[in-house]
């Protein structure tokens, strides 16, 4: 395999981040949806483990010296690509989370914790790269999806309450999503790669929410700026990466209706590590704290968030054999 | 490669064992708080039509230990801003919206009355009632539950819940109970501080960091058109989100709105078989059941910017809350009938078909 390849792939790896609601927890849509494009007939598998843990209180970019409201999502995310041409591939992500609010009462102390767990939603997502687009080593893709809401949305509590849409695997709702990205290697260091990454997510609206209303999630936006390199550590190939994201969302609405404490902007720093296990297996860890936090009213903000996994690629034998070669 | 698949394989499984461990609904909660909707399944209301209103049980923490300041230090507060106001052997306080929006509960006392204090600012509804259960004291708590948009609170002796306007416990070991109700106003703070000069007001010192002043709800107290979410039953015959004064008698209720009260008004009114006297102006409203006796009194609006709010045809002069503080009838008291300031919405959904009072 080319280390270019590789390079691209890791870097790959973790690019697009679509929280349905990560002011408040919120349905969690992978942290490594956005696989590379390999050559034709490669199959790229995914299988990692998030972890979203919301526990900082904002009033605007004001925080707020109170711990007491705790949102975790733990996640599983398989997704799974298939390049269909050089430049062509179809990626499918599937989830299954694991959704907890967790009150400690000011008056005792007491914990109470309400949660759900099932299977997610899931995105299908189509990506078209152009390579050399701009100049020799940088390429352009764009990309477009659609998250189809095949988690559920109807997840009672243990005495038959229907818990709220933030706390359930699904949204019910279908959103669009847009694609676009495009990275740099360089001559004088060509391990050395920058990219930047814009996404932006059109959310539907749940025509079913609570029985007798809608709600629709605040349209997404984000944007990474990414620079990585790669190092022989012990005679295992090491790709420490560094992202920044910005992320906007607007209000969600409910009922035609603006959702008071929604939406927001937030900036990230992603450290990111992955060591190349075998030249078709990488395992990767990263974490994602937050720079800045300015969210519209009181909300919980996230505090940190951590992914790990491993991904896999199965090459077309012909292109084996040539790596083989090689 | 054989390795890869084997270790592939083995990650995926251990991750699936993982999720299947835990799939469906999950209740762990310490301290024996044993879920949100309290210890029984049985409710009085339909279980569909309680939601989950977000925050989660205390996640609205209430104020369990207030702290107040003198009118001349309550200088957060806008003479227009909206306070719950309560007497009690002529100790005055006052609860402002502004801090209620976010707290929704205090459990509170006036010597040695222990009373919880509680406010819904979805449906814009205020009652005080007895901090006692099962004979014990106790107090109550956000249970994070919504009923017709309207909150449901938990009672920290049973963890039963308890609707606030439909003023009884739905769920839980207390179920049917119905709160021993202490009589409260709703106005502007500036016709509260003129009536009592003297109150004590909740202080924004609660041990919370609150932007208190900014509402959390936005625009919805004046937005018509605006649910978070949307009762059971609507109706038009209102704008949703008026003001309006109901008197609720069993499952019937009569409406009264304050333009029925420009520059201040005595109504004598017959509702559900009981002689009533409702007194307001434009920004304060309160209604009395009133006895055999009183009945034959006639009453008039007569305030000037004193605790004097009417007087009738003996020269007796009534406070608000239906004290007799001037006349031969000094120290009488009219029964403050069981009533509750609220948007129009909420009273629509609860107590369907109300009457709404006309002169005519």
């Amino acid at each position: 395999m080319s280390f270019k390849k590789i390079l691209l792939s890791i870097l790959s790896f973790y690019t697009l981040n679509l929280t349905a609601q990560c002011c408040s927890g919120g349905v969690p849509l992978s942290n490594n949806l956005g696989l590379s494009q390999e050559d034709k007939g490669t199959i790229q598998i995914g299988l990692n483990y998030d972890y979203n843990n919301l526990n900082t209180l904002n009033a605007g970019r004001i925080k707020l010296n109170e711990k007491f409201r705790l949102r975790t999502t733990h996640s599983i995310l398989l997704n799974a690509s298939y390049a269909l041409t050089n430049n062509f591939s179809a990626e499918g992500l599937f989830t299954w989370v694991n959704q907890r609010r967790i009150i400690t009462s000011q008056f005792d102390g007491s914990k109470n914790t309400e949660a759900s767990s099932g299977i997610g939603d899931a995105i299908l997502l189509l990506k078209y790269r152009f390579p050399n687009v701009f100049s020799k080593n940088s390429d352009l893709t764009l990309g477009f999806g659609a998250k189809m809401p095949l988690g559920s949305s109807t997840e009672v509590d243990s005495g038959g309450i229907l818990l709220i849409n933030d706390l359930q695997p699904g949204s019910n709702a279908w959103d669009f999503i847009y694609w676009l990205s495009t990275s740099k290697r360089f001559n004088f260091r060509p391990s050395l790669n920058t990219s930047i990454r814009f996404t932006y997510r059109n959310t539907g609206t749940d025509n079913d929410y609570l029985g007798n209303s809608t709600y629709k999630y605040g349209n997404e936006f984000q944007g990474f700026l990414s620079f990585s390199d790669q190092f022989n550590i012990l005679k295992t190939l090491a790709n420490p990466s560094l992202s920044f994201k910005y992320r906007d969302t607007k209000r969600d609405q409910t009922g035609g209706g603006e959702v008071d404490n929604t939406g927001g902007n937030w900036v990230f720093i992603i450290p990111n590590f992955s060591i190349n296990i075998t030249p078709n297996l990488a395992f990767s860890t990263k974490a994602e704290l937050p720079l800045y936090s300015n969210v519209d009213g009181t909300q919980l903000t996230p505090t940190y968030r951590i992914t790990t996994g491993f991904l896999f690629k199965i090459k077309p034998k012909s292109n084996v054999n040539v790596l083989n070669l090689n | 490669m054989k390795k890869i698949v084997f270790y592939l394989f083995t990650y995926c499984s251990l991750l699936v064992s993982c999720s299947s461990s835990d799939n469906g609904n999950d209740n762990d909660n310490d301290n024996d708080n044993t879920d949100s909707s309290g210890s029984s399944q049985e409710w009085l209301i339909p279980i569909s039509d309680v939601k989950d209103g977000g925050p989660g049980k205390d996640g609205i923490p209430s104020i369990d230990n207030p702290d107040f300041v003198s009118a001349e230090n309550a200088s957060f507060l806008n003479n227009n801003d909206l306070v719950i106001g309560i007497v009690k052997n002529n100790e005055a306080k006052a609860y402002p919206h502004i801090v209620m929006d976010w707290h929704e509960i205090v459990n509170d006392e006036i010597d040695g009355s222990f009373f919880t204090l509680n406010y819904c600012p979805l449906t814009g509804t205020a009652f005080a009632w007895e901090s006692k259960t099962k004979n014990t004291k106790t107090s109550f708590g956000v249970s994070g539950l919504l009923y017709n948009a309207n909150l449901i609170m938990y009672d920290r002796n049973t963890d039963s819940n308890w609707s606030q306007l439909r003023l009884e416990c739905v769920n839980g070991e207390l179920i049917n109970d119905q709160p021993v109700l202490y009589d409260v106003v709703e106005t502007d703070w500036e016709t509260w501080k003129t009536l009592y000069p003297e109150t004590k007001v909740l202080s924004t010192q609660t041990g919370f960091n609150r932007t208190y002043g900014t509402s959390p709800y936005g625009d919805y107290s004046v937005n018509n058109n605006r649910f978070i979410f949307v009762p059971e039953i609507t109706n038009s015959a209102l704008p949703n989100k008026d003001r309006v004064y109901t008197i609720i008698d069993e499952e019937k209720a009569k409406v009264y709105q304050f333009s029925d009260f420009n520059n201040g008004k005595a109504i004598r009114d017959t509702f559900n078989g009981k002689d009533y006297l409702i007194i307001g102006n434009d920004k304060l409203i309160y209604g009395f059941k009133l006895s055999e006796d009183q009945a034959n009194l006639t009453f008039e609006y007569e305030f000037n910017d004193s605790e004097v709010f009417f007087k009738d045809n003996e020269g007796n002069k009534w406070s608000i809350f239906g004290e007799a503080i001037e006349g031969t009838r000094i120290g009488e008291t009219l029964s403050g009938a069981k009533s509750v300031i609220s948007y129009w919405f909420a009273i629509a959904a609860f107590y369907p078909n109300p009457e709404i009072y006309s002169e005519l």
